[in-house]
């Protein structure tokens, strides 16, 4: 850290590192200084003039921003002497000139620094009787967003975030003077995936959110802080409530994951949980129709039709999927449930992310997000960030805009972080091995791509860059990666808490705390606790489904999983539900799989339940709870300890809290990880090995073989296409379509083709392109993308109203007949 | 008040209309002044308002000579077991007047100490708001009851 | 001879309270049901919602009514105005309102906080219920009818005990610290009386506006 130089701020001597702003240097001795336009995160401008303050030069006091003045050795500062004042109060008189008082129906109102700051700092009183400036209120910018220019104090909050934090920059000052004001470019909205940032930040309430427009005020809103469960990060935030109903969640700063910034899928993805779908009593299937029942039939249908089977056939034909979607406890209680009380060790939280249940969870070393602050060179050889988890994008762009980290980005297509990239390379979906291999050869053009790479240190962010990639170039990738100079590997998979359910041991190849299955001492210490555990190899998430294709595989339990919309081989997902004899599901909707369910139990959802997950870092936070589940719905361990307890093995949980106790018992790398730690001392999340835990399995993949590599690459068959299947921040999942707002957001199916291909083919934007796969066959609008290789067609996965294509690499396509107007 | 059942008849009737009617003109109230509310309440015996107009002025310190309760202020947790003994002594017929906010529901008072509505102790006939309802308003509450009583049935 | 003095000076207190009160006009018992005593002109009673002199509703739902209440008995949503016909002016308007009388302490914080003086309270107070759940005003009981008159909870069928005529003299009081408690409308009534049809002129911004504002300067 830099040298600490003394100054004296109102009287009072403080030691602050050299160079520190003012502002935040008084801050952080307690005394506060004004503002507007500077936040914390953000570079400073000095635009609202709210921050002056006085400072003692050689040639008399001077009255200065002190958002924009650093400290230096010997500054004396005054920041409420009767000149400072003054100016403080000239400043907020002035700003409030053209400022419309319509705080009691302004959804800022309550929680305003300018209301707040005006009453701490203003003079009371306006001497401006004019008329105000007028402008037409409030315009939609964004499906998301309301600009309110009259209640706007040009503090450039919002535009400087969506130009520098967010890479948007669709917010632009127009005009000068008096008539500045904020807008949009014409014809495009404001659709940055970070839109809703710019509502928190805003000084005013010259923006605010559509999804929270007059629906309470701050005084009657409940807040609870929580952590996000839309993708892997955990970002921290404040999930807001008022009458039992979510309205509004805020990012928080929490300096390991999001600083405060969430992305728009997070902070208005909370609309499901109080939808109307949402499954309130158990439902059981009576010859094809699901009927509301009560607890204890649904209960003693499952235990009869699944003891049943679990009495004739052994454990060993029933299979579990899920646990991905919840908490870290529940994950634990599935687990269990299904090696303890099932008996079986097929049972998987991934649903098709495809990578090695190990490398997610144990890969070693292993970076942590913080590590990107202080990387020389990031990899990112993963899905689009900006697409799958916008924090962890924000965090990449902050490394290498703010902190100088080279960024080398590997992805078949465009991706959000391309214009910060230093080096861009673009493959056809199936060549990535073959891409790889020259890239660690270092010959040719990528002889400057690997000279990047070779300044260390490296953190390399790793995943599948599409649905149709081969699996097991992930771990080849994260070898090549810890070849690299002081590196280390970011595992990369999105799906809510998929880490933590890994880390539970609802993998077939893991158990509770990372120890992999069949590993005699973990598998000691586990039965220990637990009694005896199956030995058999287990299923995963494919292999179950295939399995009950198979008939290998009777039953099946679903915990918050909807296999037949997000695996992408949705033909075998539905056959295999279909086939299976008897299928539980534990989940908040019914959904296209639990559809297929005989029993149907409601579970409760994010904000009506306590516990913890575990982010891509190995972070745990806590989740709270802030509303009460609808009708009936328990949470996911009670109802697995209710079923327990019906096939007379009961799990015995007492809590949720009383199973963290457990875990913590019995997963070694979470010892000494309790709720009152999280809640007390590691607000921050504690990281698992926690203390001095080691990594029961420190994953390490082996060096890269090159001609294995060029084995494993695949071509699409001769004359189709190589197909690139790759999620949106905004699609058709169940959680997504009970979110409606954002729902609408979706950017729907569509083909994009190289525009070589496009004129190949005869196609041009917007017009239908047939596109034919072993599973399906449809028509989509084109859209021309010169970012593509060629002989590559990308569609978006999982979009309403689009059957999924399913993972086969090779697709048909054809020109698509025009549809006459 | 087995209102499925054949119309009682014109003697039943007519009986039942003259003992509610003599019941209405002869409630005595047990005195159960909790709080400020017992100062209205006292206020409404005094001349000015005169409680004796509807044959009421006896204010019973005991709860076997009285018909009528007025649960006249806040109820502490620690006074309910008492309320409801009270209560209990009281012979049938009887009735509970709610007498404001505190006795009704808790008032502001949403808090451990008081009990969020005496009707969670004793069956409550009417509710007066106020706070404290003056004397008019607890007459308006005693006119309800008396209207109330007026319409039911005399097996009680 | 004690015990008649005693007796004498006793009786003397009350012939000489008889003289003031049943021979003279001073207290004497008000028999309730037939004749109402006068109420305090600044009664803490019953509360209505307001209406502009052109119809349109005070209320904008900004809760801070109910963010003032001590008894949290006030619950308010506002909602989005609808533009073509407005229900109050501006943005937001109250879509749920509704009070708790039973929880309500009538202690007027609700008509202080109120920006628009959409919130005042009345003379009156025959609110007595059998079922708590008809203590709670909604919006369509509190709100006044274009006349000025608020609704009642019952109507005669349902209560016997409701007289409608009341309602006519419900006064809605203004409070001190409104602009329109300032020294220059001391004197002039609240935009009511009896809530009825408005004497004073309307306020900036209201329909009919501009012409009395010529008055004004």
């Amino acid at each position: 850290m830099a040298d600490l130089v003394k100054i004296t701020v109102d009287g009072r001597q403080i030691e602050v590192p050299h160079g520190e702003l003012v502002i935040r240097a008084a801050q952080d001795h307690g005394v506060y200084i004004p503002r507007f336009c500077w936040h914390p995160r953000m570079r400073e401008v000095g635009m609202c003039r709210m921050c002056l303050v006085e400072i003692e030069t050689p040639r008399g006091t001077i009255l200065t921003t002190a958002c924009t003045t650093t400290a230096a050795e010997g500054m004396v500062v005054h920041t409420a002497s009767d000149t400072a004042k003054k100016a403080q109060e000239g400043i907020l008189e002035f700003l409030l000139i053209n400022h419309p008082l319509d705080c009691p129906v302004c959804d800022k109102g309550g929680e305003c620094p300018l209301q707040d700051q005006t009453m701490a700092f203003g003079p009371g009183e306006s001497r401006f009787v004019e008329e105000k400036r007028h402008y037409e209120k409030p315009i939609p910018i964004s499906d998301l967003v309301f600009l309110d220019r009259e209640r706007c104090i040009l503090c450039a909050r919002c535009t400087r975030f969506a130009d520098e934090i967010a890479g948007d920059p669709l917010i632009e000052f127009k005009d000068r003077g008096n008539h500045t004001s904020v807008e949009t470019f014409p014809d495009l909205p404001f659709s940055s995936y970070f839109s809703g940032n710019t509502v928190q930040i805003c000084p005013v309430g010259a923006l605010t959110a559509s999804a929270y427009r007059f629906k309470a005020r701050p005084w009657d809103l409940l807040v609870v802080e929580s952590s996000c469960s839309h993708c892997t990060v955990g970002c921290r935030i404040s999930v807001e409530s008022s009458q039992n109903h979510v309205l509004r969640f805020n990012g928080v700063d929490n300096g390991a994951t999001n600083q405060g910034w969430l992305s728009d899928k997070c902070r208005f993805g909370f609309e499901f949980i109080g939808s109307e779908q949402r499954l309130r009593t158990p439902l059981v299937k009576v010859e094809g129709e699901f009927r509301e029942a009560s607890w204890a039939e649904a209960l003693d249908v499952v235990a009869d039709r699944l003891g049943a089977i679990i009495e004739e056939q052994g454990g060993d034909a029933v299979g579990g999927i899920g646990g991905a979607r919840s908490t870290n406890e529940d994950a634990y209680a599935f687990g269990k449930f299904m090696r303890t009380v099932v008996g079986s060790n097929h049972l998987d939280a991934r649903l098709d992310d495809g990578l090695d249940a190990r490398f997610l969870a144990a890969v070693s070393p292993r970076a942590k997000i913080a590590d990107l602050d202080r990387a020389a060179t990031i990899l990112v050889w993963a899905p689009d960030l900006k697409e799958e988890s916008g924090s962890l994008y924000l965090r990449v762009r902050h490394a290498v805009q703010e902190r100088g980290a080279k960024l080398v980005v590997v992805h078949p297509r465009r991706t959000g972080l391309d214009d910060r990239a230093t080096h861009k390379l673009t493959y056809r979906p199936g060549e990535g091995p073959a891409l790889l291999g020259e890239l660690a050869g270092g010959a040719g053009d990528y002889a400057k791509v690997l000279e990047t790479l070779s300044l260390g240190p490296v953190v390399a962010v790793v995943g599948r860059t599409g649905l149709t990639e081969q699996p097991q170039l992930a771990e080849e990738v994260a070898a090549f990666a810890l070849s690299l100079p002081d590196a280390k590997v970011l595992p990369f998979a999105r799906r809510s808490n998929v880490f933590g359910a890994l880390d539970m041991g609802v993998a077939p190849t893991l158990l509770p705390g990372r120890a992999a299955a069949g590993d005699s001492e973990a598998t000691g210490h586990l039965e220990a606790v637990w009694g005896p555990i199956p030995t058999q190899a287990g299923r995963d998430t494919m292999g179950i489904l295939q399995g009950l294709v198979d008939g290998d595989l009777k039953a099946l339990v679903l915990l918050g999983a909807d296999p037949v919309r997000d695996v992408p081989a949705a033909g075998i997902a539905r056959r295999g539900m279909e086939s299976a004899e008897f299928v539980v599901a534990i989940d908040l909707f019914l959904t296209d799989s639990s559809e297929l369910a005989d029993v149907v139990f409601p579970a409760e959802a994010f904000g009506e339940k306590e516990g913890t997950i575990t982010n891509l870092e190995g972070r745990v936070q806590k989740v709270n709870r802030v509303v009460t589940g609808p009708g009936q719905s328990q949470a996911d361990w009670t109802i697995l300890d209710d079923i327990s307890r019906r096939l007379g093995k009961p799990l015995g949980f007492a809590s949720a809290e009383a199973i963290s106790k457990e875990i913590a018992d019995v997963a070694p790398p979470y010892g000494g990880i309790s709720w009152e730690l999280l809640e007390w001392d590691a607000k921050e999340g504690a990281v698992v090995p926690y203390g001095e835990a080691g990594q029961p399995v420190a994953y390490r993949p082996d060096g890269v073989d090159r001609e294995a590599l060029a084995a494993m690459s695949r071509n699409p068959e001769s004359g189709a296409f190589a197909l690139h299947l790759a999620r949106t921040l905004y699609d058709d999942g169940v959680l997504m379509r009970n979110s409606l707002s954002l729902h609408a957001l979706a950017p729907g199916g569509a083909v994009h083709l190289h525009p070589a291909d496009a004129a190949r083919l005869g196609v041009s934007e917007g017009s239908l392109v047939e596109v034919e796969t072993v599973d399906a066959s449809v028509r989509l609008p084109a859209v021309i993308d010169p970012s593509l290789a060629t002989g590559v067609v990308y569609v978006p996965f999982n979009q309403p109203g689009i059957p999924s294509l399913g993972s086969d690499l090779s697709v048909v396509v054809a020109a698509g007949e025009e549809v006459s107007a | 008040m087995d209102q499925g059942a054949a119309p009682p008849g014109i003697m039943v009737t007519t009986l039942g209309k003259v003992a509610n009617w003599a019941r209405t003109r002869s409630m005595w109230p047990a005195t159960f002044g909790l709080a400020c509310c017992a100062i209205e309440m006292m206020a409404t015996g005094t001349a000015h308002y005169d409680l004796a107009r509807f044959g009421m002025e006896v204010f019973r310190a005991s709860p076997r000579q009285a018909d009528l309760m007025i649960v006249a202020g806040r109820v502490s947790q620690k006074m309910a077991p008492v309320l409801r003994n009270v209560y209990d002594q009281m012979p049938e017929p009887k009735w509970v007047i709610s007498m404001g906010a505190c006795a009704s529901t808790g008032g502001m008072f949403n808090n451990y100490a008081l009990v969020q509505g005496v009707d969670q102790i004793v069956p409550v006939d009417v509710y007066v708001p106020g706070c404290p309802p003056g004397p008019q308003s607890l007459i308006h509450g005693i006119l309800t009851l008396q209207n109330k009583i007026m319409s039911g049935e005399i097996t009680r | 001879m004690g015990m008649i003095n005693n007796l004498r000076r006793g009786f003397a207190v009350t012939l000489r309270v008889m003289r003031r009160t049943v021979f003279g006009d001073g207290l004497l018992t008000t028999e309730y049901p037939k004749e109402s005593r006068q109420k305090p002109e600044r009664f803490h009673g019953r509360h209505v919602l307001n209406r502009h002199p052109d119809g349109i509703e005070k209320c904008i739902g900004c809760e801070l009514c109910a963010g003032a209440c001590p008894a949290r008995c006030i619950y308010v949503r506002g909602a989005d105005n609808p533009i073509d016909e407005p229900v109050s002016p501006g943005e937001r308007y109250g879509f749920v309102y509704d009070i708790n009388m039973l929880r309500c302490i009538f202690c007027g914080l609700c008509v202080e906080a109120c920006p628009t003086e959409a919130i005042t309270m009345t003379h009156l107070f025959e609110m007595s219920v059998t079922n708590r759940d008809d203590a709670i005003y909604t919006k369509n009981e509190l709100l006044v009818n274009p006349e000025g008159i608020p609704n009642h909870m019952f109507t005669p069928e349902q209560d016997p005990m409701v007289n409608l005529d009341e309602l006519k003299d419900a006064d809605g009081w203004m409070r001190a610290t409104a602009p329109s408690g300032r020294a220059a409308y001391e004197g002039i009534p609240g935009w009511s009386a009896s809530a009825g049809i408005g004497l004073r002129p309307p306020e900036r911004g209201q329909a009919g506006a501009e012409v009395e504002e010529d008055d004004d300067d």
